[in-house]
């Protein structure tokens, strides 16, 4: 069995990196006029993802537990039934501040793919796709294990720091897979916290790190600067 | 021959500080099966510590400080958020003993995340004994723990450490705990307190960690422990999911958190009101629900909690506005409010948030202020004594000020660190009478004269004087459990009170235990305590209420001219030690019970 207790030096950097990203808040997050042009061709509009109210969260990481519990089931008695509900496996994270503000946080489904525009395998000539691809139903980013070769490019990539790479195998891990279509982490959020929505990259906090929009949340409820 | 342990990592870390060893050390299944976790677990490890050292000196490097998860900490059933501190208290003793040390047990708990990510790490539970020759945190990792340097953050307030502390470890998905200056002075009542906003809080845990020269601990985990029975517990996970979905089961606690209690029992005459001279204040209405709104910014909850009761605000009346904390809780606001008569509902906050900072039992400390106060104005002492605090009811300033000093032990402080009981025997002059403790440890919010029950509950906690307690045997059972599985009582009404959706889980969880097993844990483990205490030197003459209630009837409010008479508290004494099954003079449980209940060992 795939241990999963060590956690190698991707935790720190990754908080670093999720937590405390560089640069100041510009309009339309991190893409920019330029990706806005070449995000509104194609795919745009099919892409769905999880939006936060930040107003209703109140950190108890229900989500997490039932994202884990969903998305790695285990076998018993030769049937598939949900996890026990592992956060440390889930792909949504919430991130806690102090003054307290709770920042879920999860795949962006960013528009313009920069996971896999980073992925270095070449397109497979009948599907197009690389290693790391789209799925067709829910277009949640989704590896391919037979043909990653663990190189850890996408989570390079990855804006939010969310891709983790497996600790033995190296193949990205945590992108949200939307549930296969019906997203558990918006079904049993107690507050309503959470709903399943078309990407739209003009909404306020979209794209934005855990950090950033603590700041931005705790100047306006607190009124203070950290 | 290895059992196969579901539910359990079945494995305690176990620290000394002195020596630096770090040892897992396995638990017995008999210990789980018959003492659970958490508070049950806590104090079947404190009796087999002390086995050969009954009077151990709490602050000494015998006494350990112990962090217990409970059964479901760590599975998502919803508030499984808590986490029971135990260990031998600091504070109380009784009225004889042949140790010059004795004490009871104390147990805490606290919200937060703490507890799950233990198990999430592969412990049960964490043990730590010995002192550090220099302050220390402690950091674990999963299978990587370490005691660190932490001298550069001793002296700092909580708040501050709780935002210091996460840089240092570089990772905001540590779990973290740690005490305030209040702790590092050896305060007796100091707390303990996680992501700055809650608190072990009672029982002087926060002294005990002090006494180890231990700053925090940091913890990290990756893992979970196995579940018994896999499709029972998610069908069980299930209906208790959809069972907190009904507005009856979080209304009040999503609404208003424990807030809601400062209005209702000033109305029922039960609020702790100057000193607990009176269950009725004039100006609740204050410092209650209505103007705490105005404050109040956002709900917060606990790990997988529906409820949410805290409720995080920024306060903005002068001197104090833009103070950002959360409360009041019924307790904070009491204690610091009614009970010292104050009504200026920011200058409460303010004293909650700089007693959270320094990681002081708020309890403990507003029936001290209170218990100065009224010796004030009666002359029994003077501003002199008081380092010239003109302790005057109602004054925000002066209470401010002496936190400040109980919190570092200046002047007064230092006599007054040490709590009612202490106070009252250096004062003298009959101020025992309102010294409102039993076996020294300070009455919290709720008040006894229009409560008969209550006062019962106070005199029989095993942890001196606590509302948590349990006003019927059956209460103070199914408080054990609770604590033990590490539930929070909040939610216990959520998952009913047959206790049949708590057994489906337990069984879920480890494979085993039926609902007839159940009723037997908690008094198990309420026996177990009582034992610990007794052969401390705590008998039915330490089980007993301050005078207030039999002598001084309420003045105001719904409940004015109630009383409790001594035959009342003597015949619920009486009743409770019988059904105990508990001698009568001397209140050592029977042999026979004791037997019945796989005690002692």
């Amino acid at each position: 069995m795939i241990s999963n207790r060590d956690l190698p030096q991707w935790s720190r950097r990754n908080f670093m990196k999720v937590a405390f990203g560089s640069g100041a808040v510009v309009l339309l997050g991190q893409f920019g006029v330029f990706q806005l042009a070449s995000a509104q061709q194609g795919e745009e509009n099919s892409l769905t993802m999880i939006l936060v109210d930040y107003s209703k969260c109140t950190g108890c990481r229900t989500c997490e537990t039932v994202c884990s519990a969903f998305n790695h089931p285990k076998e018993v008695n030769g049937e598939l039934l949900n996890g026990t509900g592992n956060p440390y496996l889930s792909n949504i994270k919430v991130y806690s501040f102090n003054p307290d503000v709770d920042v879920p946080t999860v795949c962006a489904m960013c528009p313009d793919n920069p996971c896999i525009k980073a992925c270095p395998v070449d397109p497979d000539p009948s599907t197009g796709r690389r290693a790391l691809y789209r799925d067709n139903k829910t277009m949640a980013i989704t590896v391919d294990p037979d043909r990653c070769i663990g190189c850890q490019s996408c989570a390079e990539a990855c804006r939010l720091g969310v891709i983790v790479p497996h600790p033995e195998t190296a193949l990205p891990e945590r992108m949200c897979t939307l549930c296969d279509g019906e997203p558990q982490c918006v079904k049993y959020c107690p507050f309503e916290a959470l709903s399943h929505v078309k990407v739209d990259i003009t909404k306020e906090f979209y794209g934005m790190k855990p950090g950033q929009i603590a700041e931005k949340l705790i100047k306006d409820w607190y009124g203070v600067s950290d | 021959m290895t059992e196969r342990i579901y539910g359990y990592n079945g494995i305690i870390l176990d620290v000394d500080l002195s020596s630096g060893k770090i040892e897992k050390k396995a638990i017995s299944p008999f210990d789980l099966k018959n003492f659970v976790g958490g508070r049950g677990l806590g104090i079947k490890l404190l009796w087999d510590h002390l086995k050969d050292k009954p009077g151990a000196d709490p602050l000494g490097q015998d006494n350990p400080l112990m962090f217990m998860s409970g059964l479901f900490s760590g599975f998502p059933a919803p508030s499984s958020s808590r986490t029971c501190v135990v260990t031998k208290s600091p504070h109380t003793s009784p009225k004889e003993s042949p140790y010059a040390h004795a004490s009871t047990l104390s147990y805490s708990n606290m919200g937060g995340f703490f507890g799950p990510e233990l198990r999430f790490a592969g412990y049960d539970g964490l043990v730590i004994t010995g002192k550090a020759a220099d302050p220390v945190y402690l950091f674990i990792d999963d299978d990587k723990v370490e005691i660190r340097d932490a001298r550069k953050f001793w002296g700092t307030g909580t708040d501050q450490f709780d935002k210091d502390f996460i840089e240092e470890l570089g990772d905001p998905r540590f779990r973290t705990c740690y005490i305030g200056p209040a702790g590092e002075n050896l305060v007796e009542y100091a707390s303990i307190i996680n992501t700055a906003a809650r608190a072990a809080g009672r029982g002087g845990t926060g002294c005990v960690m002090g006494s180890k020269n231990l700053k925090a601990v940091a913890v990290r985990g990756t893992g979970q422990p196995r579940v018994g029975n896999h499709r029972l517990f998610l069908d069980s996970l299930e209906e208790a999911r959809q069972r907190f979905k009904n507005e009856q089961v979080y209304g009040i606690w999503r609404t208003s958190g424990t807030a809601f209690g400062l209005e209702l029992f000033s109305g029922l005459g039960m609020m702790a009101v100057k000193n607990f001279r009176e269950g009725t204040f004039s100006e609740v209405d204050k410092i209650g629900v209505q103007p705490s709104m105005k404050n109040w910014i956002r709900s917060f909850s606990c790990y997988c909690c529906p409820l949410a009761c805290k409720k995080s605000g920024k306060t903005t009346d002068s001197p104090f506005a833009g103070l950002v904390h959360d409360g009041p809780e019924y307790e904070t606001g009491t204690m610091l409010g009614a009970n010292l008569m104050i009504s200026d509902l920011a200058g409460i906050l303010k004293a909650v948030y700089i007693s959270d900072d320094y990681g002081l039992d708020i309890i403990s400390l507003g029936n001290v202020i209170g218990f100065l106060m009224e010796a004030y104005e009666k002359k029994l002492i003077d501003k002199k004594f008081l380092d010239n605090i003109d302790l005057n009811w109602g004054s925000v300033d002066a209470t401010l000020e002496m936190i400040h000093r109980i919190a570092t032990r200046q002047g007064i402080g230092d006599l007054a660190s040490r709590g009612v009981r202490a106070l009252a025997e250096e004062i003298g002059q009959d101020s025992h009478k309102f010294a409102m403790h039993v076996k020294g440890h300070e009455l919290a919010a709720h008040n006894c004269h229009a409560n008969p029950p209550r006062a019962m509950c106070y005199a029989t906690s095993n942890r001196g004087a606590c509302h948590l307690n349990g006003t019927s045997i059956e209460e103070q059972n199914s408080m054990a459990l609770t604590d033990s599985i590490g539930v929070c009582s909040f939610a216990m009404g959520g998952y009913g009170n047959d206790g049949g959706l708590i057994a489906k889980l337990m069984t879920g969880i480890t494979g085993a235990a039926s609902k007839s097993d159940l009723s037997q844990i908690g008094e198990r483990i309420y026996n177990l305590e009582k034992l610990f205490n007794y052969r401390e030197g705590f008998t039915r003459a330490d089980d007993v209420i301050p005078e207030r209630f039999f002598e001084e009837p309420l003045t105001v409010g719904a409940k004015k001219g109630a009383v409790l008479t001594r035959d009342q508290f003597k015949n619920m004494m009486d009743e409770f030690y019988t059904k105990r099954g508990w001698d009568l003079k001397t209140s050592e449980p029977e042999a026979a019970k004791l037997k019945n209940l796989n005690l002692p060992f």
